[in-house]
């Protein structure tokens, strides 16, 4: 497989702030690359450099073969377009928000009025040429700008969280047109993603990125199902402790996560480990309760969000941990900031990471 | 291409460029000699200068351009070379022009005389008296502890410098003077200066063409006092820039026009200009009375007061055109 | 007294829309000199004010905080005092003298095209800081170069930019101090619609003057309602 963008040992600072910290990474023609982790991981600077419109501190980039440097950088800029994670369009039109990128290419009217009625019905927006582009709804705007891309036929499309701030209508439809325009036209995608879930549906191979660094590339498979701290430290933010473990006559062990706190989990290892227990695992209840349950804590409710049939509770007991309850049951116990809690968790639910 | 739109700014800019020269190029004269004409206000604002220029731009392809300002800025200006000839009425500074070089061929063109005029009421009881002597009632009259009784040009004109020999002949110290609180010093032209005498109830130093014109158009109400004294002379020359000093300016123009003025179809201008609209000329002609001695008191007057060592230009300050001084 | 309010006012406005309504040629004359010479004055400013303010609105250069500081100061900068120094400049007794440019339109165009610059520059450079940072990146990843992305930024601000060339003209025609100043107030050739209101009102001729007054509120409001309604049809 051709290799149209490779990175060798690439860093990315803004003063003091290190973004990116010595990147390797190749990407393959006609992939559909996902960078994968959580905000301030570096995943917007690594894409804003593939788009040439950001400088490396240190380290060299290739395109199709050709060191990128500032005399051919406006080269990389034609062949590739990103499409950012907050919309930005002009204050015309859509169809001149469109057709921008093809005029500075020299295409002809005829030719610039087939290819945006074309994009339009990609990201299905038929007959919007007119509209004024700022005045459509959020997924709209964001479709535009997908369009616009789509319209330059790059040989990379970079995509920063794509469906970040849009509704589920319009996900789907944006999500059917990349799965499309991967198929139909071979062209290079890479897409900057904190949802785990997008990166699996759409990709050929996940970066998963953290503090600036790759910490794993692999297939989808490998990442997302197979074991590693990374993931969770991604992925499961929430509830990741590490500690000594210690273990016990009965087959479980006891792990010290810090001076107060011990969770006893069913597995038996020793030394250093890193465990996590899943958010609706963990039972929330305002009185001590008497359970089969190896693992009770004590703790004050810091931070309530509500995900509708949902809600995550952050329970401030010695550690932090995070709840998961229903909605309902939210609601019948009268939960508040500052509320005082009982979390109970078995020994089964603690996972060793 | 990207070439485009690069070529689209270039062709804006261009065209930028060219319609602002074009602008500049049609609000200017193009073939037109231009000649600048620094004058006293007094001979602008009566409107002499309008009648003049238009029978002398008929005659001859030059275009005036007259700027109004103070006889002492006039000289300011031909002294940087901004000007080419000035029209002044100023004895005393005119002699400095010429000293300094930088005037050349002076030539008297018309007189006539200042006035004091003031209030129909006449507080400090001036009428009919010698100049001299109703400056000096004025101060007492204003020391009495009447405000502002007098008004003064202020604006180093030759109306200005008139007035203050004036006061200097009644025996007054001018810098004590100025700051008593009936002296007002306007800072401003001959009209300007009537209307604020008028509107304080004031007397002041007018030339007549500037009061005549202001009373005939109703702009103010006071009434001439004191004149046709010998003390109250105003004469007006012509002079031109000296072009060894400054090479750029027009100075064959300025001769053509000094030439005009001098000629009996300009002095003939000068002489009609007002009388229809005042009933008497408010310029009267000096060329003719000089020359052929036609009213000998008056000439002599002119003589003993707008004259350098005999003559109206010193030998040393003429440059060329020996035809002006026959 | 003949400064009464009442009269006087009442008297000029009724000549003034006599004078305006019979075409007076003197009148069209001043009023076309006025709006040619402050026209040609807002482009000249325009031609180097908007590289400048692009300059300052998109580069993060040492020194630029000073640079935007003296254009802000210049703002208020007194015409008299700049009309002064303008005066020396073209004066034959300085270096570019020669060009006997003083007394002349071209001086008045020049004279305020200085004056009128801090205007332009300031009010675009607020106009192009205003707009969304990332729409320079956007024209970059769409294929821009450099040069192309600064335009695109620039047509993004045309609204600020067109409000403050509209101020500029405004503050142009309306100025008093330079024009006089270079341009000397010579009949005919460099009288303008201020210059002629100051000398007539000091000449006593209080109806031409108001006339003249109503016609420099009539260009100035006609053209900021122009400009108004092309912005708004075009939204």
């Amino acid at each position: 497989m051709k290799t149209i963008m490779e990175f060798e040992n690439i860093s990315k600072a803004y003063g003091d702030v290190a973004a990116l910290k010595q990147v390797n990474l190749q990407i393959f023609e006609g992939e559909v690359f996902s960078l994968l982790g959580p905000n301030g991981s570096g995943k917007t600077t690594l894409l804003r450099i593939m788009a040439g419109i950001e400088t490396l501190t240190s380290g060299e980039m290739h395109f199709d073969g050709a060191k990128v440097d500032e005399s051919n950088i406006n080269d990389v800029r034609l062949k590739t377009t990103m499409v950012f994670q907050k919309t930005a369009l002009f204050s015309t039109s859509v169809y001149k928000n469109i057709a921008y990128g093809l005029r500075l290419r020299g295409h002809s009217k005829k030719e610039i009025d087939q290819k945006i009625k074309e994009v339009l019905k990609t990201v299905k927006l038929e007959g919007y040429e007119k509209r004024s582009a700022k005045k459509l709804s959020g997924g709209e705007q964001q479709r535009v700008a997908l369009a616009r891309a789509l319209a330059l036929d790059t040989q990379v499309l970079l995509l920063d969280e794509p469906t970040a701030n849009v509704d589920p209508k319009n996900v789907s439809i944006i999500e059917d047109a990349l799965s499309w325009v991967n198929k139909e036209n071979k062209t290079t995608m890479v897409i900057a993603t904190h949802n785990m879930f997008q990166a699996e549906t759409l990709t050929n191979r996940i970066a998963l990125l953290l503090g600036g660094r790759i910490a794993q590339i692999g297939t989808p498979q490998e990442i997302l199902r197979g074991p590693s701290i990374n993931l969770a430290s991604f992925a499961r933010l929430e509830n990741v402790f590490s500690g000594n473990s210690k273990i016990l006559q009965e087959g479980t062990s006891v792990i010290e996560v810090d001076d107060e706190v011990e969770i006893e989990a069913a597995l038996r290892k020793a030394g250093k480990v890193t465990v996590f227990v899943r958010p609706e695992d963990i039972i929330l209840s305002k009185k001590t309760i008497a359970s089969s349950a190896r693992n009770g804590f004590k703790g004050k409710i810091v931070e309530i969000s509500d995900f509708g049939p949902v809600v995550k509770l952050r329970v401030n007991a010695r550690k932090e941990f995070v709840v998961q309850i229903t909605k309902r049951s939210f609601v019948e116990m009268q939960l508040n900031v500052g509320s005082t809690v009982f979390l109970t968790f078995k020994a089964s639910s603690v996972h060793l990471v | 291409m990207r070439k485009t739109s690069l070529i689209w700014v270039a062709l804006l800019v261009i065209a930028v460029i060219a319609s602002v020269a074009a602008t500049a190029y049609y609000l200017s004269p193009s073939t037109e000699e231009r000649l600048i004409v620094s004058t006293t206000t007094s001979l602008y604002d009566t409107g002499l200068l309008d009648a003049v220029e238009t029978e002398f731009e008929a005659k001859y392809p030059i275009d005036l351009n007259f700027i109004s300002v103070g006889t002492g800025i006039a000289i300011q200006h031909a002294q940087r070379g901004d000007a080419d000839l000035i029209l002044v009425h100023s004895p005393p500074d005119e002699l400095g022009f010429l000293t300094a070089g930088t005037g050349v061929n002076r030539k008297i063109i018309a007189y006539n005389f200042f006035a004091i005029v003031g209030p129909e009421e006449d507080p400090a009881q001036i009428r009919n008296t010698e100049p001299l002597q109703a400056l000096t009632k004025i101060a007492e009259r204003g020391r009495d502890g009447t405000d502002k009784l007098w008004v003064s040009r202020g604006d180093n004109s030759g109306t200005h410098t008139k007035e203050k020999s004036l006061w200097t002949s009644a025996g007054f110290n001018l810098t004590t003077l100025t700051k008593e609180s009936w002296y007002v010093s306007a800072g401003s032209g001959m009209g300007e200066t009537l209307k604020k005498a008028d509107y304080f109830g004031a007397y002041t130093l007018a030339d007549m063409g500037t009061y005549l014109k202001y009373k005939n158009d109703g702009l103010i109400s006071s009434v001439v006092l004191v004149e046709q004294a010998k003390d109250l002379l105003n004469v007006y020359s012509a002079i031109a820039v000296n072009q060894t000093l400054h090479p750029n300016v027009n100075f064959d123009g300025a001769i053509t026009f000094m030439k005009f003025l001098l000629s009996d179809e300009g002095q003939q201008i000068i002489e009609q200009f007002g009388k229809d609209e005042y009933g008497q000329s408010l310029f009267i002609p000096a060329v003719r009375l000089l020359k052929e001695n036609t009213d000998p008191t008056m000439a002599q007057m002119i003589k003993d007061y707008a004259f350098f060592n005999g003559t109206e230009c010193p030998q040393e300050y003429r440059k060329g055109y020996p035809e002006l001084y026959d | 007294m003949h400064f009464g309010l009442g009269n006087e006012i009442i008297d000029g406005l009724i000549k003034a829309l006599q004078l305006i309504f019979s075409g007076n040629p003197t009148l069209a004359e001043i009023s076309i000199r006025s709006i040619l010479v402050s026209s040609s004055a807002v482009m000249l400013s325009a031609l180097w004010g908007l590289p400048i303010a692009t300059l300052l609105g998109l580069k993060r250069f040492p020194g630029r905080f000073l640079v935007k500081g003296f254009f802000n100061a210049m703002l208020g900068i007194p015409t008299v005092a700049l009309g002064l120094i303008l005066y020396l400049f073209f004066s034959n007794a300085s270096p570019i003298g020669f060009l006997r440019l003083l007394y002349s339109p071209t001086a008045m165009i020049i004279g305020q095209a200085i004056l009128i610059t801090p205007i332009a520059v300031s009010f675009i450079t607020s106009a192009i800081e205003s707009v969304d940072p990332e729409i320079k990146d956007l024209a970059k990843t769409l294929g821009a170069s450099e040069t192309e992305a600064s335009i695109a930024v620039l047509k993004e601000s045309m609204n600020g930019i067109v409000l403050a060339l509209t101020a500029s003209f405004n503050r142009a025609i309306a100025e008093l101090g330079v024009v006089l100043m270079v341009g000397g107030n010579i009949a005919g050739f460099t009288s303008v619609l201020t210059t002629t209101i100051a000398l007539e009102t000091n000449k006593g001729e209080i109806a031409l003057a108001i006339a003249l007054a109503i016609i420099l509120l009539l260009i100035v409001s006609a053209l900021t309602i122009t400009v108004n309604l092309i912005q708004r049809h075009k939204t």
